[in-house]
Parts: C-alpha cells; structure tokens; sequence
C-alpha cells in the first residue's frame, strides 16, 4: 500500500466518521443505542472537523515542513477572519476565542492562551494532514501540528493534536492500532491529562469488560461534572478507545466511535483517519465513500469546493516530490 | 493594625461576593428545588412570548431571607479555607461531606480525588483548571502570609495557580503596607508575562490607569479583557487582573473599586468578592461601609451547609491573633 492509498483513505475516514458521528453528538450511549441500535449509516454531510483538515492540509501544501504559527495567524487572518461578518458557523468557543484574540492584535501563542478552550479537541480533530505529512514518522507529525496548535489551542488542546498526528503517521508508516496508540502516546508527555486518559482507554478495551464497553470507556476517559463535551483529553482518548476495539477496521472503529457520543462527529473523524490511514482507501466502505461530497464551506467558506481525495492527492504529491 | 487588615481581607472579600447579581442565584440553592425549576421556566417565557420582563430571583411560599443583600459561594469557601488551613490540603477536601456546591474545578477535582487522581493532576486534568476557586481561598492564604499553592494545584493549574498566588501575595502585601500600589507590584512578580493572566494583568493596568478611576475603567477593561466567548466568567485569567487594576485605581478604597467590579457583567461572580478582597486588606475592616460589613458577614450555607449562620469576621480571629 503506498502512500497515496493510505491518504486518500485517511482523509475519507475522517470525513466519513465525521459524517456518521455528527446526529449522535452529545447524546448518551443508551440512547444512541435505542435510536439506532448501531449507527451506521451516514445521514448527512460532515462538520467542522472535515472543513478545518481541508484548511489544515492548505498550509501544508503551501508550507511544507517548514511551516509556523505565524503562517498560521497569518491563514486565518488572511483566509478565515473577513469571511466571519456574523455567526461563525460551525465553530467551536476555541475558533471563535481564537478570531477574537487575532482581532485584537495578539500574536501565537497568546492566541491560544488567551481564551479558555486551549484544551479543545478543534486541533486534534484537523490533525490527520499533519500525520499523513510525515510518514512513519510521529515526532515530526507532532512537531508541525504543534506550529497550528500554538495558534489557537494551548496545554492539553496541543496535546490532543500533537497524539492524534503522531498516531496518523505511525498510521501511514504502516502500525497496526496498537503500535499507533503507541505512537501517540510516544509524543507527548506521560504526565499529561491526556496521556493518563489515553492509558485508561486502552485499559478499559483490554479489560474487555462484559457490562458494555462504551460505559467503560466512559469511566474511564469523560468528565462528567462539565457541560461541554469537546475536550481533546476525552475525545482523544475515546477515539483511540474506538481504534484498539476496532481493531483498526475502518468500518468497526468509527462505528463504535460514534456509538459513544459525546464528541461523536470528532471522535468519529479521529478514529476514521487513523484507522483509514491503516486500511487505505479500500478499507473505507464504499458506501460511506460514496457519501463523501465536496466540502459544502458551511464551517469555513474558503475551502468550499475541495474535496478530500484532492487533498489527500495534493499531500501525496508532495510525499512523492519530497522523496 | 494588621489584624484589622486581615479582618478587612475576609469581609471585603464578603461584600464582593454579595454584590455581584450572582449572589442571590446562589443564595436561591437553600430555596426548594421546584422554586428554582420555575425560574428557568419563567426565563423560557419570557423568550417564548418576547417579554422584557426578566425574572429574578424570586420566593413563593419560600423563606425571603435568602434573597437579602449577603455573601455567597466565594465567603462560604473562604471561611471553610480558614477553618481547614492547617490541614493537609487534599485530606481537607476529602472530608468535604456530601451534598455541597462548588466551581467547575472543584467539583471535579473532588471527583478525580474519588478516583485516586492525587494533586496536582487532580487540578491539572480539569475542565476549569484556569478557574479562580483557588484564587478565592488564597485569600486566607495571604492574609497569613503563606504559600497557597499546595492547596490550590489541588483544584486548579496553570493561570488558575498563578491567580492563587497572585492574589495571596498581593493580599499579604496590602495586610503589611495598606498599599494597593505594592500589592499589584508584589502580584505582578509572580505572573509571568508570557502567560494569559500576566498579560492581562498588565493590560487591565494599563486601560485603567488610563482611565484614571475605577468606574470609568469598566468599558475599557471589558473591550480589552473580555472576549465574550465562553459560557462562564470565572477565569483567573481575567477576574484577578480585574482586581488588581481596580484595588489600584481605587487607591485601595473598597467603595470605590468593588461597584465597578459588580458592573463587568460577566465577571461579576467573582471579580467583585476579589477586587473586595484587595480593598478590604489595604483599608482595613473599618474602613468598611458598616452597613455593608453586617450584611455580608453571616453565611448563608449555600454551598457549605455547616456554615449557614456563621460569622466569617469571628472566624478569622483565631487567625489574626498570631499575627496582629
């Protein structure tokens, strides 16, 4: 499988598990059990999390290795902020606090320190560009994503970003799930919020509990006291969750993903891209990848039009001029 | 003179807390449940049927005492501070009984203590890690002069650490010298630059001096600090930088900085209770407003049920005798 292949279904994966998550956001397992039994059947077309990996893969093609936060700042202002005249749809309060900060006149990383979601799941959830960027290689996937990161995320929302983009490129290098969480964990800190959550996931699948693995995960990786559900240290972990019980099968991995709610469209789109950067483009189901249209701009106008497989084309074009 | 400063750190805080509209939504927890339900009900009709009418905090067929001028959450959690201070800090919150009211942060901190999940990370892996429930209890801290950051990486990190010591070291300035001058030098010397709160702390000086009066500082400090965003306003991040800038401009006059505190709307949790704080430490308790100063010295139990009817001043002599 080269590398083009496990792009182009890397990017579908994400779009796809994107797609498939996003009516069962916030709604608790049981419930999505007894709406859908298991969801898996894509019923509209993908969020936030497709249009800011559109996005991020943009300043890759344009930058390459060499890319900073101040590129970054420089996109937003540049490509997102004149396009924001009233609602920014689709943002999360890390997006928004991050215009707002720009707006002001701060630079990165006060960007990302200054509101409070530095610990936001926006960067892990545009994080698969960056893993597919750096094949067999998560130290460096993690680095590049860190310059996006600087911009509008901080602390535990980098590190979020920096295990989903190390978990891709392990992912691309051709590592099964394990050795791919493996990889995330490899990148950041072992005394980190989300390092603890990961490994408490991980536990909790290899424990196979009979009572219902989703509740497992969830003790082991939610905050229950906290009204808002996308913390990178939970879906991060969630999503990993859904990789090792899936096995890494694109199909079974996002499915139980989503079946956790929460986060479910960035939980979905996480664990689509790695375990479709695992499989390539064949391990996406066909009928979730005929689902895959290009992306409508709802979340972010300026890459209304591009389509997944021409970015995961345009990444591997670099791969393959890079070599 | 520093026992009267200590003394005024407690009740400033106190009145703080008391005047911020968030008082008497916190002080409605010792209503009936179903009183409370009727009041999101009745937010629910006036969006449904377009009506101005706002509702308030209200007492149908429930006891009118609650919703008087009084202290809330910030006083109730300070008060407890100073009773547990000796304890070790994570052993003090694990002996928090059932059925208590809390920040963010606290209540998950004490479900991460449940969990096994020891400090610091039982405030560093925390939704509201950057909130002030720290800050709030490193008043006592101050006032003693000690260090607050045990006790605050059991609930917060990051800027949420750097407001406890931040305002401990200020209070613990302004109970020596009464300057609020030097208690902003000595808070600015442990908030790094490159950090949320040290930033802002430097700019809500900057807006206000330029403002030249706490009042007239309100819009500058909301346009420079507030983002609007979020759905709390509990941040260290901004909430100390607001008293800082305040205490300041007031020159260290509680009735002068504390209702420009209450008038950032956001922020008026508690900005006000530690912008109170600051003032009441540099003037002392009698510089207090008397009327405000029995208002806000009996605790109502709102979060802390075996505080309901004590006297937060009477707490702290104990305290301020080792020292005054």
């Amino acid at each position: 499988m080269n590398h083009r292949d496990r792009a182009r279904g890397c990017l579908l994966g994400l779009a796809a598990g994107d797609a498939l998550g996003a009516p069962a956001e916030n709604l608790p397992p049981s419930e999505i059990r007894r709406r859908w039994g298991r969801l898996t059947e894509i019923e509209g077309g993908g969020t936030d999390d497709t249009e800011y990996a559109i996005f991020a893969a943009s300043l890759l093609v344009r930058h390459g290795h060499a890319l900073t936060s101040a590129d970054v700042a420089a996109a937003y202002r540049r490509e997102i902020i004149p396009r924001v005249t009233g609602p920014m749809r689709g943002a999360g309060f890390s997006e928004l606090g991050t215009v707002e900060a720009l707006r002001r006149g701060l630079e990165p990383p006060l960007t990302g320190l200054v509101h409070s979601h530095g610990w936001s799941d926006g960067l892990a959830m545009r994080a698969a560009p960056y893993g597919i960027f750096c094949p067999g290689d998560p130290a460096e996937a993690a680095r590049l994503i860190e310059q996006d990161g600087l911009v509008s995320a901080s602390g535990e929302g980098i590190l979020g970003g920096r295990a989903v983009a190390g978990a891709v490129a392990a992912a691309m290098g051709g590592a099964p799930a394990q050795d791919a969480v493996e990889a995330a964990l490899s990148v950041i800190p072992a005394d980190s919020w989300t390092s603890r959550s990961i490994r408490r996931a991980r536990s909790a699948v290899a424990a196979a509990p009979a009572g219902g693995l989703e509740e497992a995960l969830h003790e082991a990786a939610v905050v229950h006291d906290y009204p808002w559900t996308d913390l990178a240290p939970e879906a991060v972990a969630l999503a990993m969750g859904a990789v090792l019980a899936g096995g890494g099968d694109v199909e079974a991995s996002v499915t139980f993903g989503v079946s956790l709610g929460r986060d479910a469209d960035t939980i979905g789109a996480i664990a689509g891209a790695i375990a479709g950067a695992m499989c390539g483009e064949g391990g996406v189901p066909e009928r979730w990848a005929a689902r895959i249209a290009p992306a409508t701009g709802k979340c972010l106008p300026v890459v209304a039009g591009r389509h997944v497989l021409d970015i995961a084309d345009e990444l591997a074009d670099e791969l393959a001029g890079g070599l | 003179m520093s026992g009267d400063r200590i003394r005024g750190a407690f009740a400033g805080l106190a009145v703080g807390d008391a005047v911020g509209w968030p008082a008497a939504r916190h002080r409605a927890a010792l209503h009936a449940p179903w009183s409370r339900r009727l009041h999101r009900e009745l937010d629910a009709f006036a969006e449904e049927h377009r009506v101005t009418t706002l509702p308030v905090p209200f007492a149908l067929n429930q006891p009118t005492a609650p919703l008087a001028v009084g202290p809330s959450d910030d006083a109730e959690w300070l008060a407890w501070t100073a009773l547990t201070i000796d304890r070790p800090r994570a052993e003090a919150f694990r002996e928090l009984p059932e059925g208590i009211r809390a920040r963010i942060s606290v209540t998950t901190a004490l479900g991460n203590l449940a969990r096994g999940v020891e400090p610091p990370a039982s405030g560093h892996d925390n939704p509201h890690h950057f909130d002030d429930a720290a800050a709030v209890r490193a008043v006592a801290f101050g006032a003693l002069g000690r260090d607050p950051t045990q006790d605050a990486q059991v609930t917060n990190a990051y800027d949420g650490v750097l407001g406890a010591q931040a305002m401990a070291a200020a209070v613990a300035e302004a109970v020596a010298s009464g300057s609020a001058r030097k208690a902003v030098e000595a808070a600015l010397a442990v908030l790094p630059r490159d950090t949320a709160i040290g930033h802002n702390a430097r700019l809500a000086l900057e807006v206000t001096r330029r403002a030249g009066d706490p009042f007239a500082a309100v819009p500058a400090l909301d346009a420079a600090l507030l983002d609007h965003v979020y759905s709390y306003g509990v941040g260290a991040a901004q909430t100390v930088p607001v008293a800082l800038a305040l205490a300041e401009a007031a020159g260290g006059e509680l009735a002068r900085a504390v209702p420009a505190a209450a008038c950032l709307a956001a922020l008026a949790d508690s900005a006000p209770a530690l912008t109170g704080a600051l003032a009441g430490a540099c003037g002392g308790y009698d510089a207090i407003p008397e009327g405000w100063a029995v208002s806000a010295r009996t605790l109502a139990g709102c979060c802390l049920p075996d505080l309901a009817g004590r006297d937060l001043i009477e707490l702290t002599v104990g305290l301020s005798e080792g020292i005054a």
